[in-house]
């Protein structure tokens, strides 16, 4: 397995390809400004969660240096966190408090963690398998990586996996590659 | 070859996979109309269990359930991993029940928890297959579980999802879904003397497809689901199979976008089974609960058989999985 | 009525997260779903719920939102016609 490309987002840094990105604002905050500056015309990024925020920003960051080095199409999303996505459950409870109870389908539709690789798969219309795993550590990855890129086959496939996660507002980390078979 | 090697199914209907299929070839459902549950939430049908349970104890006291019959002690080997599917966990906490779990039986790796929506349940059989293949473990104790709570009843009547009245998957009539809670075991192992002397199940195929198309709307030409299909048609024909476990959620898009799956799959003259008015839509646990059912269902005078089990869910995700036997 | 319809339009914007829009920005006649502002089917699950905590509105049959929610201004008179609070 090959890393072709890598990015890696914590709340005041952005790394890609081992180069740090210059970023004014920290946070969600910094989530939003990467948006306007290397996207802007997607306003559905509005909508998301944090967690899917960050999984779109890394993979957009990450297929832009993929299509400057001419790589093909993606063949898989392999995504994983510890917190799944309780930072959005969090937000959805508040709508169903008692006394206040009004129920925000733009939210509930949040509260799951797979969520963020359907934004992915629908951004850049990638109809190959979507997942997304609870792990206590990020190296639990590895193996859950290489069964499944081993199990499609022997033709060469293209994967973006790694570790998505936001356990509360402004607290995230997302460490996220472009993997190819040889 | 990944052989089956045990399961269990503990629901509103009964405890043990025996029971259930029993409840369910007579006929019964789990399904009951609740009118005051949860504090606000309007009236629903849904399938619980008389007791509320806990998380924890549900998936332990289903595990031991489902390999009370092996003649070794499965958990503690270091070459087994527990794949725990679940979208809600316990109280909103996937990872540690998981580890709790893995700790009651001592068993010495850290548990995998898959959460792909609706899809967890098959998705996580699929996992155990492509583990043990690599030859990573040597077995595989799949738990699907989802508890019902105010949370999640209250999020699918925001989503006007929900049938007031007891499902109707593939009815013209149908109104939507109704939800339930069930825990549900496979133990998947290389080892077929594992087992017992009889003719096990082994768990031939599995297929993940994204739709690409919209996060809670399935899409209107069934293309994850078909796509889903089609990989696990490779190496045996429709003809072949006895029967094809749908999702069936009873909501008017899921249904019709199935079966423009199913056609365009070339499986629409196989008997299939939508269980939902029986069990309702236990979440991680449905992909588990419906594969065991099939597996008993499906069995042929000369004991052979083979079934797909399929499931769509939120996020676009689509996932099959075919057994033989 | 106009009073009505700016403060609606403001709510849609606070509800479905339009960060990128003014209440401006909305015309008061223009398609809400596809051409337009472009909302999808979780937006119109979403505005169904505007309509309950601000104006008391229930709307059971979500197919009965498209013909309210066809503009801002049909959105308005219906809630002008039925509002409980």
């Amino acid at each position: 397995m090959k890393t072709i490309h890598e990015i890696e987002i914590t709340t005041t840094e952005v790394i890609l390809d081992r180069k740090p990105i210059t970023v004014q604002e920290s946070g969600d905050k910094m989530l939003v400004e990467l948006y306007r500056r290397y996207v802007g015309d997607y306003p559905k990024f509005f909508k998301m969660d944090t967690l899917s925020r960050l999984g779109f920003i890394a993979a957009e960051l990450l297929l832009k240096q993929s299509a400057i080095s001419g790589e093909q199409s993606v063949d898989a999303i392999i995504l994983a966190n510890r917190s799944a996505s309780i930072k959005n459950d969090t937000d959805y409870l508040a709508t169903i408090s008692n006394g206040n109870y009004y129920p925000s389908p733009a939210l509930f539709v949040y509260t799951l963690p797979n969520i963020v690789a359907g934004e992915i798969a629908i951004r850049h219309h990638i109809q190959g398998e979507t997942a997304f795993y609870i792990l206590d550590t990020p190296e639990q990855l590895e193996q859950i990586i290489q069964s499944t890129l081993q199990a499609q086959g022997t033709t060469q496939r293209t994967a973006l996996a790694g570790w998505c996660e936001c356990s509360e507002a402004n607290k995230f980390y997302a460490k996220i590659q472009l993997l190819r078979t040889i | 070859m990944i052989y089956c090697i045990g399961h269990s199914i503990i629901s509103s209907l009964g405890v043990g996979s025996e029971a259930n299929v029993a409840a369910v070839r007579k006929g019964r459902s789990g399904l009951k109309i609740y009118h005051d549950r949860y504090a606000d939430v309007e009236p629903f049908c849904a399938s619980l269990f008389d007791t509320p349970q806990e998380f924890v104890p549900l998936c332990v006291r289903c595990i031991e359930d489902a390999i009370g019959h092996l003649s070794f002690d499965i958990c503690h080997l270091p070459e087994t991993i527990i794949i725990v599917s679940t979208t809600k966990g316990d109280r909103l906490d996937l990872i540690t029940p998981a580890k709790q779990i893995a700790a009651h039986f001592g068993n010495p790796n850290l548990p995998i928890v898959v959460s792909n929506a609706c899809t967890s349940g098959v998705c996580a059989q699929i996992t155990a297959k492509r583990l043990l293949e690599a030859g990573m473990y040597e077995h595989a104790i799949v738990v699907g579980c989802d508890l019902q709570t105010r949370f999640i009843i209250s999020g699918f009547q925001s989503f006007k999802a929900l049938s007031p009245e007891p499902c109707l998957p593939f009815s013209p009539d149908r109104k939507g879904l109704n939800l339930g809670e069930a825990a549900a075991t496979i133990v998947y192992s290389r080892q077929p003397s594992a087992g017992s002397s009889r003719p096990l199940w082994t768990l031939e195929a599995g297929s993940i497809h994204n739709d690409a198309n919209h996060l809670s709307a399935p899409s209107r030409t069934g293309e994850g689901a078909y796509r889903c299909l089609m990989d696990v048609l490779q190496g045996t024909t429709p003809e072949a199979i006895d029967l094809l476990g749908v999702h069936g959620t009873a909501t008017p898009y899921n249904d019709a976008m199935e079966t423009i799956a199913i056609e365009r799959a070339g499986l629409q003259n196989i008997p299939i089974s939508a269980l939902k008015p029986q069990f309702g839509h236990t979440m991680g646990a449905a992909g588990v609960v419906e594969t065991i059912i099939c597996m008993l269902m499906a069995k042929r005078k000369d004991r052979t058989a083979e079934v797909i089990k399929m499931l769509s869910g939120f996020g676009g995700v689509n996932a099959a999985i075919r057994l033989k036997i | 009525m106009e009073q009505l319809i700016e403060q609606l339009k403001s709510q849609i914007i606070e509800a479905l997260n339009f960060e990128d829009l003014t209440p401006a920005d909305i015309e008061t006649d223009a398609p809400l779903f596809g051409e337009g502002l472009g909302l999808d089917s979780i937006d119109a699950l979403e505005l169904i719920m505007l309509m309950d905590r601000e104006y008391g509105i229930k709307l059971a049959d979500p197919k009965a939102g498209k013909a309210i929610f066809q503009s801002v201004r049909t959105m308005a008179e219906y809630i002008n016609a039925n509002r409980t609070k």
